[in-house]
């Protein structure tokens, strides 16, 4: 396999991408968020919060646009709104997608964002050098960069003592985004494999799920067909590596966003409903 | 959202049996060394059961961060507690918890904790020994007559509740203010009086169609995780449920609603009596039981009539009776702006006559049952606390006071005047984690342990399918050694109150146990000794009550006519100082998470704000950013102005729980405390304060900064972010 | 046999990454792969037809530790297993120090004459285990588990359990034969990498990297 080759035969990978599929993908970690039964309520970012380490960055950073929210809920009021928003908001969590075709991961001139095994965009935050390349080429915005080092100001004695050992404090200079909560997963992985068994449907779970008061937000291992995730997919009819679904059903709620960019998320959004009165 | 695999099996939960672990710095993430013997290995001195370093295990509490009283399960490692999550064992919250419940862990590991009793000496509060500290307390105790002594708490429960009744029993005293300013007082007031019960189980899974006039139940209102689980199944029924919600400013239930109708707040009332006018009118519903005054209420209001004084279009009210007929059985709900007015009770009273019209009682209003162990039932409170407290210091008849979970200095608006009434207390003990501002105006502060290292037991208010006693135990040792329990501290106090009882209990430990294992024998599983049920009890973090089963007889209530009368003088604009999911009245404002995590509306951080409506600024010349003067009678709020069209144009809202003058460096001098604003207007029938009652007026400053918020633009912009389908699409392919 | 297998496995992660059109990343693992190349067949031509010990050396520091806890002793002249202080290995990430009381339960009536167990004993009257300073120490960024290493290497082979002293030895070198724990290994990324390759280890930054 030459380089030459590579570059030559690279407009034949893309294509075949449409096709196929990463069949040798033990786990694939997907998403399925219903909207409508997100009631926008901000208990899955602040788990994340608490699940990452994520640093709180104050008034005046949070205005330069340097929050490490990893998940954030976005709100939007419907365009043709009058008077008054009558039906209501509309809520967005929005996380990583994970992206199987990953914009951020060619550009890295480090390879520290990659594509794992399991499907996931990696961080590798000590192979980071901080280019911002990555950031600058996600469509959905959700890679945060530490200008700062936020260690002493974000947990002062002894908030430090809730920092979670299962991951990394970033220092300053660091790329990071949400992970699907890896050290989560990896526990998983851990626990099944220690016992000699798959793992379980449910067993790994991020934190913005575990929290969520309505079970808007399903998460699980696409590859395991009857994993909940799983299921959701199929019966919205949406699937992986299309640009666009051609669903037998085209009323079934299920969509991608950014799907038109190529990019294959694997987060599926589930439309919002509303009744007109 | 169950796993297959046993989920219990799977956190490994245990009971932690008293013993708090030791702190181990063990695996602190901290800045990278790599240098070898520079960094120490913490290792025990005896090998903990159940404890294996690197592996994290779940025990099983209860929140504290407000009075709904969910189960939480804490992952502790190295002895330090890392996370909350959800009980799931729990029917309150499934395993589920919120914002609050999720920043915990910030309030328990704070920087700004108290860490040692301080006594005031010559005009400061001075750090003192805790002997020292209960020395001056017994000395004033023993010095005053019994029945100026008092206790001020927030929601209180269980045996923490009972301990604080038999202390003013022994002492002779019925003082026990209770105040929380987000609280649903008129909703149980009224509730007490027609269905005997004052708060029933809401089944809001089994409604078809909710009308909510304010109950921010997604938010707010009496047990938020609950009502979001339940709010879920409504949503996921064979029929989605229908969600109209009308309320003067968009709260995060309005903000899911299908049809949100502003409306100003106070007409809330007549809007209710005009729907039903016309179910009795149009769709036959039956009102032959009803006092003949509450008929002539009926009869009052016509569409035409509602419509004038509400400003709510004739159509939709027709619209939303007809509805109501449709969609049964609904459920029909009244929150803090309709019980914030002088006419409060009449208002809730008619909202819930909705219900009665329509059938719902007995259907998705069901009874709670009746809980077996009085002592220990919430004593739940809301502001009417507050006048009677301020009016009993100013009449010299209180001495001794103490404080807990509570802040009445921060919360109690200008015009009741709570400074002078609490300088009129010769002597106030503040029983508190933080320096809040009640705390600094005390005498003696005692220094009290956080709800992750502490005992107790919880029975909230309001119950859900099972009712439960939720076990509270300590998830890690004390960060602070000088930090005492709530439960500890007042037993203590009655060890000297009532010593022949009470000195048979070592600490609040022994004494939890000992009523634990005093409960009757279908508590506890057969051939269970009191110790392993014990376990168990705090192994599963609750235990299960079986409730007589009761009906709900309804009563007919007679009430007066809710129309609003006042007309504000010369104060344009209605004022609504807003409940946040989130800072809730101003206690998580020491919390970064909180204060970092967006306003779930405007998406505001760090700050108070006051939102207008764009057309009300062009008005008044106020530009989003604006930095404006919000003044009542009673004062001035300077905070920026952010533009929304989610606020009814006759209203201006602050939201609560900023404008703290201490408590902390994350909440110190940050934004606005509206609650100061307000006239001291009382509810006409349960002396609570009418905290939407007051008007104010808006005018601009020259000064503008930029609102600092998530996102930068408030519509998608023709982009499919989140897509809206209607219905009927949805019912084709997910419906039946 | 191993060098067939490890070429295999290359490949096939190779593939993997250029069908996911990683081009830069596809790059830098050529280079990787040709890299560790030699060790591959180096390690293949040696003894061992399963398990490949890592090699390397590193010459630590010597670390004073508030009591010059002798292994040698413990192991050598009395034959105390590894786990059986350091009892933790077999079910967490962290292969654990050995409680106090642990110590004692011996100590309470051996050697008690000797000062390093007068000293001991000192420590446990104050309830206060020594405190004991950590000589092999991955960097924070860095997730490493005992447990999955002694099950590679220990249970799934039928490894005697008796003889895990020299599985222990991969990473920890010759303990018995030290007072305190002296790091010999040099516990780095390039160490720890060439031995995941030659074993049969995940290759995922991810599975490391945290």
């Amino acid at each position: 396999m030459s380089l030459e080759n590579l570059l030559g035969n690279w407009s034949q990978y893309r294509k075949g991408h449409e096709e196929g599929g990463f069949h040798d993908y033990k786990h694939l970690w997907g998403m399925a968020i219903d909207l409508d039964i997100c009631i926008g309520c901000n208990a899955c970012a602040t788990a994340c919060y608490a699940e990452n380490n994520l640093a709180v960055v104050g008034k005046e950073r949070f205005e330069k646009g340097q929050a490490m929210h990893w998940l954030r809920l976005e709100r939007y009021w419907d365009q043709n709104e009058l008077d008054h928003p009558a039906q209501g908001a509309s809520f967005l969590p929005m996380m990583c997608q994970q992206c199987d075709a990953a914009t951020c991961e060619p550009v890295c001139p480090v390879a520290a964002t990659y594509h794992t095994p399991d499907g996931l965009n990696a961080q590798v935050y000590n192979r980071c050098i901080g280019s911002r390349y990555c950031s600058n080429n996600c469509p959905y915005r959700n890679r945060y960069f530490n200008f700062y080092s936020y260690y002493e100001d974000s947990w002062p004695e002894p908030l430090n003592m809730q920092l979670n050992p299962d991951l990394t404090v970033r220092d300053k200079g660091v790329m990071e985004k949400c992970t699907f909560c890896v050290q989560r997963i990896r526990v998983a992985k851990d626990n099944a494999k220690m016992e000699n068994r798959p793992v379980a449907d449910g067993e790994a779970m991020t934190a913005c799920a575990q929290a969520c008061p309505t079970n808007a937000i399903v998460f699980g291992d696409y590859m395991d067909k009857d994993s909940q995730v799983a299921k959701l997919w199929k019966k919205h009819q949406v699937k992986l590596r299309l640009t666009k679904q051609n669903k037998e059903n085209p009323e079934l709620r299920g969509y991608r966003i950014f799907e038109e960019l190529n990019v294959d998320p694997s987060v599926m959004y589930l439309e919002r409903v509303r009744e007109e009165v | 959202m169950s796993g297959k695999i046993d989920r219990r099996n799977f956190l490994k939960i245990m009971g932690l049996g008293g013993a708090g672990t030791a702190l181990g710095g063990c695996d602190l993430p901290s800045t990278v060394t790599l240098e070898e013997g520079k960094e120490e290995v913490v290792s025990y001195l005896m090998p903990e059961e159940y404890v294996i370093p690197g592996v994290g295990v779940w025990y099983a509490s209860t929140c504290a961060q407000c009075a709904a009283g969910c189960g939480i399960h804490g992952r502790v490692r190295e002895g330090r507690v890392l996370k909350l999550e959800g009980n799931p064992d729990s029917s309150m919250n499934h395993g589920k918890i919120c914002m609050m419940g999720q920043s915990g862990v910030q309030a328990h590991y704070n920087p700004d904790r108290i860490k040692t009793p301080m006594l005031r000496e010559g005009g400061n509060l001075v750090a003192v020994s805790w002997e020292k500290a209960v020395g001056a307390i017994q000395e004033k105790l023993s010095a005053a007559n019994g029945d100026q002594v008092a206790w001020f708490t927030g929601t209180l429960s269980g045996h923490q509740a009972a301990l604080v009744s038999n202390h003013l029993e022994a002492l002779g005293s019925r003082k026990h203010y209770i105040h929380e300013p987000i609280n649903a007082s008129v909703w149980q007031a009224v509730n007490k009086d027609m269905l005997g019960e004052a708060m029933p189980r809401l089944r809001l899974d089994k409604a078809q169609m909710i009308l909510s006039f304010g109950a921010d139940f997604l938010g707010t209102w009496i047990s938020p995780v609950h009502f979001s689980g339940e709010y879920a199944k409504f949503r996921k029924q064979k029929r989605r449920g229908l969600l109209v919600t009308i309320e003067p400013k968009m709260s995060l239930t309005g903000a899911n609603s299908d049809l949100w109708i502003p409306a100003i707040p106070g007409t809330e009332g007549v809007i209710a009596l005009g729907i039903a006018h016309q179910l009795v009118k149009n769709h036959s519903k039956d009102m032959s039981s009803l006092p003949a005054s509450v008929q002539g209420l009926i009869n009052k209001y016509d569409a035409a009539t509602t419509a004038k004084i509400a400003g709510i279009d004739e159509k939709r009210i027709q619209r939303i009776a007809e509805l109501l007929v449709e969609r049964s059985p609904s459920l029909v709900l009244a929150g803090a702006p309709v019980e914030g007015q002088a006419k409060g009770y009449a208002s809730v009273a008619a909202v819930m006559l909705l219900n009665q019209l329509l059938g719902n009682i007995g259907q998705t209003i069901e009874s709670q049952g009746s809980f077996p162990f009085n002592q220990l039932k919430a004593k739940t409170g809301g502001t009417s606390d507050l006048f009677s407290f301020v009016e009993t210091a100013k009449n010299k008849q209180l001495s001794v006071v103490f404080f807990y979970g509570t802040n009445p200095k921060f919360t109690a608006p200008k015009a009741m005047e709570m400074d002078s009434a609490l300088n009129d207390v010769p002597f106030k003990v503040a029983i508190s984690m933080f320096m809040d501002e009640t705390s600094m105006a005390a005498d003696v502060v005692l220094p009290a342990a956080s709800y992750l290292e502490d005992w107790g037991t919880h029975v909230a208010a309001y119950q859900p399918q099972q009712t439960a006693i939720s076990m509270q135990q300590p998830l890690m040792e004390k960060l602070y050694a000088e930090t005492r329990g709530f439960g500890d501290i007042v037993l203590d106090l009655l060890k000297v109150a009532k010593k022949d009882v009470y000195s048979a209990f070592a600490d609040y430990y022994a004494y939890l146990k000992n009523a634990h294992a005093a409960l009757p024998a279908e508590y506890k599983e057969a051939g269970m000794t009191d110790g392993d049920a014990w376990s168990a009890a705090l192994q599963k973090g609750l235990v299960n009550v079986a409730t007589g089963s009761m009906s709900l007889p309804v009563k007919p209530v007679s009430f007066g006519d809710p129309a609003p009368a006042d007309s504000g003088g010369k104060f344009a604009y209605h004022f609504v100082p807003s409940a946040r999911l989130g800072m809730w009245d101003g206690r998580h404002a020491n919390l970064p998470w909180i204060q970092e995590a967006p306003d779930q509306i405007t998406k505001v951080v760090w700050d108070s704000w006051a939102e207008i409506h764009p057309l009300t600024a062009q008005k008044l010349g106020i530009k989003n950013g604006s930095i404006i003067n919000v003044e009542s009678e009673h004062g001035t709020a300077k905070v920026q102005a952010v533009l929304i069209k989610a606020i009814h144009p006759d209203v201006i809202a602050i939201p609560m729980g900023q404008g703290h003058e201490e408590y902390g460096r994350y909440a110190k001098g940050r934004g606005a405390n509206p609650l100061k604003l307000l006239n001291p207007v009382k509810e006409e029938t349960t002396g609570e304060l009418a905290m939407y009652a007051t008007r104010v007026n808006a005018s601009p400053t020259s000064q503008k900064e930029v609102v600092v918020r998530l996102g930068a633009s408030d519509t998608q912009a023709g982009r499919r972010f989140v897509v809206t389908v209607p219905v009927e699409q949805y019912q084709r392919t997910e419906g039946a | 046999m191993a060098v067939n297998k490890q070429n295999h496995k290359s490949s096939s992660r190779l593939k993997l990454l250029l069908e996911k059109r990683h081009i830069w990343f596809a790059m830098l693992s050529i280079a990787a792969v040709l890299a560790v190349y030699p060790f591959v067949v180096m390690s293949s031509s040696s003894s061992a037809p399963e398990i490949v010990p890592p090699g390397g050396s590193h010459n630590g520091e010597n670390v004073e530790q508030p009591i010059e806890f002798p292994h040698n002793t413990h192991v050598k002249d009395n034959g105390i297993n590894c786990m059986y202080c350091h009892t933790y290995a077999r079910r967490s990430k962290v292969a654990g120090i050995p409680p106090t009381s642990k110590c004692m339960g011996c100590h309470k009536v051996i050697a008690t004459d000797k000062p390093r167990i007068q000293k001991l004993t000192e420590y446990w009257e104050q309830k206060s285990p020594p405190p004991w300073k950590k000589v092999h120490d991955v960097p924070d960024f860095v997730h490493f588990t005992h447990e999955k290493h002694l099950k590679r290497f220990v249970f799934d082979q039928d490894f005697p359990v008796e003889n895990v002293k020299e599985v222990c030895a991969f990473c920890h070198g010759d303990v018995e034969n030290m007072t305190v724990a002296h790091k010999v290994k040099p516990l780095n990324m390039g160490w720890c990498k060439t031995c995941h390759i030659n074993n049969g280890g995940p290759g995922d930054c991810w599975a490391c990297h945290k």
